[in-house]
């Protein structure tokens, strides 16, 4: 059994980082435990944020999508929100993470801060640009997901509390495309990318390419994204999807394990990058609208 | 630490420790439906109704249900669908060694009760979806999927 000395329950954002500092020894917090208890990670205490009203999913008047920390993978499948926006990208994502009994304990919370470089949720809300925002006992900070991440198991947190993301309603409409290669359906992903692109009047305005578990912490492949920016869809030739998934193999920094060696990973990323592109310049001919997942 | 929660319609007090987990607790109170296979989350023999929600119980803390309502096959011996879904696994064959048999039988009542997205109906994309957490090494899934398919059209004609 997990060699837990006390279960702290929070019923705010700033009460939970109080109980967190409150001490004696360490603690972690918890929402969905769903990593926690197959690592029992030592502690002496944890704070459950499930009833910190940090779990709600809501679209604002301006069009933005709030992800709550707490909000668990198959309420991302199934929210109409989360389901409408992007084409469905982040309810896809959402649903290829474990298995059904899983998603339903599981946070997108818990998977941003487990903070581990395969992160199922992480590649799809880079590639959306979402923003995190991060509750102290007495104030809110926001920032960038790209800076959220520090290093494997690492985020900027130390014992303040994630409270959700937030996705631009700009992106609401960016065609979307992702793909989480893995040795069966359950395991931690080989290689994610997710793909993004936001067109207008035949142009790529915007491309982002975010990469998972080939480098220290999910990241963009942000040299490979200016090769696209700006371009005009019908000059983006073949051969030009391949010179940017080459870039975007370059960028990623990917280590050698038990699962797949350093170079198949980076090989992966150039096939992945190639092919999503593809998929998404080719099925969405015309203006921006809905995306493929 | 005590708990209090509802167990398939009854008020229930449990003391547990605070890192102990949903299935330690249930089996610990004779709930034995609830089987202990994996304990990572994988195998889906412990899978019980948390508000409503399919979860594997090994992947609970025990703690985290204060409050809240739990649904184990116990608690479902006499209800309509279940015993639909239980009839119908046992005349396709379904059920050979059977330890998987009662979480998978709270997987695909999950599924029903909640019933499909909206415009699309109960296929077998969807059945086969909601069992990705009940391993099952007897059968390979096509007996149990075929029940699942019989019920569902079943209710279609005689909801």
């Amino acid at each position: 059994m997990w060699n837990l000395k006390e279960y702290r329950i929070a019923s705010s954002p700033a009460e939970a980082v109080v109980l967190m500092r409150k001490g004696p020894g360490k603690g972690a917090y918890i929402a969905g435990g769903t990593d926690m208890l197959l690592e029992h990670p030592a502690c002496d205490f944890v704070v459950d944020v499930n009833n910190a009203g940090i779990g709600d999913i809501a679209r604002t008047p301006g069009g933005d999508l709030f992800l709550g920390a707490a909000a668990t993978l198959q309420g991302l499948v199934d929210n109409s929100f989360v389901s409408e926006f992007a084409g469905g990208a982040i309810s896809n994502s959402a649903s290829q993470c474990g298995n059904r009994p899983v998603r339903s304990t599981a946070t997108m919370g818990g998977n941003l801060c487990n903070a581990l470089p395969s992160a199922d949720m992480a590649p799809i809300l880079l590639a959306l640009d979402a923003t995190c925002y991060i509750a102290d006992e007495d104030c809110q900070e926001s920032l960038p997901l790209t800076d959220f991440f520090v290093g494997p198991r690492l985020t900027v947190l130390e014992d303040r509390l994630l409270v959700g993301v937030a996705l631009p309603g700009e992106c609401a409409g960016w065609r979307c495309a992702s793909h989480k290669l893995t040795r069966t359906a359950e395991d931690i992903s080989l290689v994610q990318v997710a793909v993004s692109l936001g067109v207008t009047k035949g142009r790529i305005q915007e491309a982002r390419i975010a990469l998972g578990a080939v480098s220290p912490v999910p990241m963009r492949a942000v040299l490979a994204e200016t090769m696209l920016a700006g371009q005009e869809i019908k000059s983006v030739t073949p051969d030009a999807v391949l010179d940017v998934a080459a870039i975007a193999a370059g960028e990623c920094d990917p280590l050698d394990d038990h699962r797949a060696s350093a170079d198949y990973r980076r090989d992966m990323v150039n096939v992945l990058t190639r092919r999503l592109i593809t998929r998404i310049l080719t099925n969405n001919e015309g203006e921006t609208g809905e995306g493929a997942a | 630490m005590k708990i209090s929660f509802n167990l398939n319609g009854s008020a229930t007090s449990l003391e547990v420790a605070p890192g102990e987990t949903l299935l330690q607790a249930l089996r610990a109170s004779r709930v034995f439906s609830v089987k202990l296979g994996c304990e990572t989350g994988d195998c889906g023999s412990c899978t019980v109704l948390l508000d409503g929600q399919p979860v594997n119980s090994c992947m609970v803390v025990a703690a985290r249900v204060d409050g809240g309502h739990v649904t184990t096959m116990e608690g479902l011996l006499g209800d309509d669908l279940m015993i639909r879904l239980q009839t119908e696994l046992v005349e396709q064959g379904a059920v050979q060694c059977g330890y998987c048999i009662p979480g998978l039988l709270i997987s695909l009542y999950a599924l029903v009760k909640q019933g499909p997205p909206a415009g699309r109906e109960i296929d077998e994309e969807l059945i086969r979806h909601a069992l990705t957490g009940n391993l099952c090494r007897c059968t390979g899934y096509v007996k149990p999927v075929e029940a699942a398919r019989a019920v569902v059209a079943a209710m279609e004609v005689s909801p």
